[in-house]
């Protein structure tokens, strides 16, 4: 299964979306390619209402794409991309066991089976004490370590990630970050993120896409070259700096025309 | 020196946890009287109306005093007579209304999940929801004639339509999020709906089971005042104002508020015990 799934990756090819808000064709995205190596950890940013999201949506199946073509190779599967959303994306009336088990049991495996991985994957996201409590009694870091495992948990080779840790308070947002590259570092999936925050991209990736705004198009794909496993401290060196700084003056125009649009 | 600085201290930390304790015990004070001020205040009312009829300050002919109203119900319990109207009222309403309830669930639902059988049924339930179902009842008993029927169905048509109108509400209200969380991690067909579809929808059919507990009491007692039945708490007001026995009028309004309050308690009881996931809120 693992290594099967380690040769997963992701081809998208000239995908467009247009949708209508009233009688103007609004283009979300347009002739947007993307391939994805198997095992990398790739992160779009790009200004607000760009089609980053719709591009992520669109791969995990959640939007149907207007023009272009998807390949993930383990489409059959009842589970082809694990999804984690920004918040309110786990299921209230469950406790926490049952949420991150809950792709599994989509997917046909047996309680045994799969409450032995659940209880894994709430160790390894430190939930230990809290695998019979309900997401109403968590905090939202606690609850977006809940999202994460669950994705991961599945056992699924693609992860699609939607600005996790958007919602998190700073710090907590920073302590998260460390933890999801342990994670990925420890299980190499691969992993599509779409984020706002540059230095988040910087930090977690190997591979950041920068996107222009409406309608979205690749505006460049940086090479992320610090070495893993990683940690806070490339944030000090001035080739982290540099990096972000060339990213902001990709970025910088874009966001403020759609600053100023919205 | 140094004792005397950790001795100020202490003393410092005492006074904090005096002042703390104080507070402490001001609010349960409060809260004690809190208590006994929402037991006491009924209890004081029901002594005023007694000591007021009994001197004749209100009309004891239409405020006969509380204990004359216990004595009366004393008696109908003893003789049957109340068991003989509570227990048809009983029926018409769990009938009608557990059976308008689940209709009325399963309608939703399905409405909720279908989006042409909602464009089918919609609108004409919107059109129908509004008309007082009282009225239609001459209607039911033209067609079914002066037995339980018509009763057991004016009853069934009230909850049916709150339940229906409030299970799909409960379904749009669901968190879009959710509803692709679902589909996300492979939740199709009956699986999204036990998973996803029916738990979230369930804090809306709670709400409307308490609405429509509400509204099948007020309509099983309309309808029972009609005069098409001689059997049920509505007829047993509506006979004793006709006869003028006020107390027995009172022990028929008492017993269908116990029953309203009743069901309405238990409903709060069971969504609390099968929604684990809602409490603390």
């Amino acid at each position: 299964m693992s290594i099967a799934g380690a040769q997963s990756a992701v081809v998208a090819e000239d995908v467009s979306k247009v949708f209508f808000s009233g009688r103007d064709p609004v283009w979300a995205l347009e002739n947007f390619s993307l391939t994805l190596e198997p095992g990398s950890f790739t992160c779009i940013v790009g200004p607000s209402g760009c089609g980053k999201s719709t591009f992520l949506r669109i791969l995990g199946g959640l939007e149907e794409r207007t023009v272009g073509t998807v390949t993930i190779p383990d489409e059959g599967q009842r589970i082809p991309a694990a999804f984690v959303f920004q918040e309110h994306g786990v299921f209230p009336w469950m406790t926490v066991l049952d949420n991150i088990a809950f792709g599994l049991r989509m997917s046909g495996v047996g309680r045994a089976e799969r409450t032995r991985i659940a209880r894994d994957w709430i160790e390894r996201v430190r939930l230990g004490d809290f695998a019979d409590a309900y997401p109403h009694q968590l905090s939202g870091g606690m609850r977006q370590r809940v999202a994460i495992a669950r994705a991961f948990a599945t056992g699924s080779p693609l992860l699609l990630m939607d600005e996790p840790l958007g919602a998190l308070d700073a710090q907590t947002r920073m302590l998260m970050q460390e933890e999801l590259t342990a994670l990925w570092e420890a299980e190499r999936k691969t992993v599509l993120m779409v984020t706002h925050d540059i230095d988040e991209a910087l930090i977690l990736s190997d591979r950041v896409i920068v996107m222009s705004g409406r309608p979205g198009t690749l505006r460049e794909d940086i090479t992320v070259p610090f070495a893993r496993p990683r940690s806070f401290d490339i944030e000090r060196t001035p080739e982290f700096t540099e990096l972000r700084s060339r990213i902001w003056h990709l970025l910088r125009e874009d966001a403020l025309t759609a600053e100023e649009n919205a | 020196m140094s004792t005397t600085g950790s001795s100020l201290q202490d003393d410092r930390e005492q006074r904090t946890l005096v002042a703390a304790r104080a507070q402490r015990a001001k609010e349960r004070s409060l809260a004690t009287r809190d208590l006994v001020l929402s037991i006491s205040t009924p209890i004081l009312l029901l002594l005023l109306w007694e000591v007021t009829a009994r001197v004749e300050i209100i009309d004891p002919r239409f405020f006969p005093p509380p204990t004359q109203i216990v004595t009366a119900a004393y008696e109908m319990i003893l003789d049957g007579e109340l068991w003989e109207h509570t227990a048809p009222t009983l029926m018409r309403l769990f009938v009608g209304g557990g059976l308008g309830a689940l209709a009325g669930i399963v309608v939703g639902l399905l409405m909720g999940s279908s989006r042409a059988l909602n464009a089918a049924l919609g609108p004409l339930f919107s059109a129908l929801y509004p008309l007082p179902k009282i009225a239609i009842f001459p209607i039911l008993l033209m067609i079914f004639g002066p037995t339980e029927v018509p009763k057991v169905i004016a009853v069934f048509i009230t909850t049916f339509f709150i339940m229906q109108i409030n299970t799909v509400s409960g379904v749009w209200a669901i968190d879009r999020k959710l509803l692709e969380a679902g589909a996300a991690y492979g939740a199709r067909g009956f699986d999204r709906f036990r998973f996803v579809v029916l738990p979230g929808a369930m804090p809306f059919v709670f709400s409307g089971l308490k609405t429509a507990t509400g509204t099948a009491v007020v309509v099983v007692t309309a309808v029972e005042f009609t005069g098409a039945t001689t059997t049920g708490l509505g007829y047993l007001i509506w006979n004793s104002w006709q006869l003028f026995i006020p107390e027995k009028l009172y022990v028929g309004l008492v017993v269908i508020g116990i029953i309203g309050a009743t069901v309405t308690t238990l409903l709060s009881r069971s969504e609390k015990l099968l929604l684990p996931w809602r409490r603390e809120r």
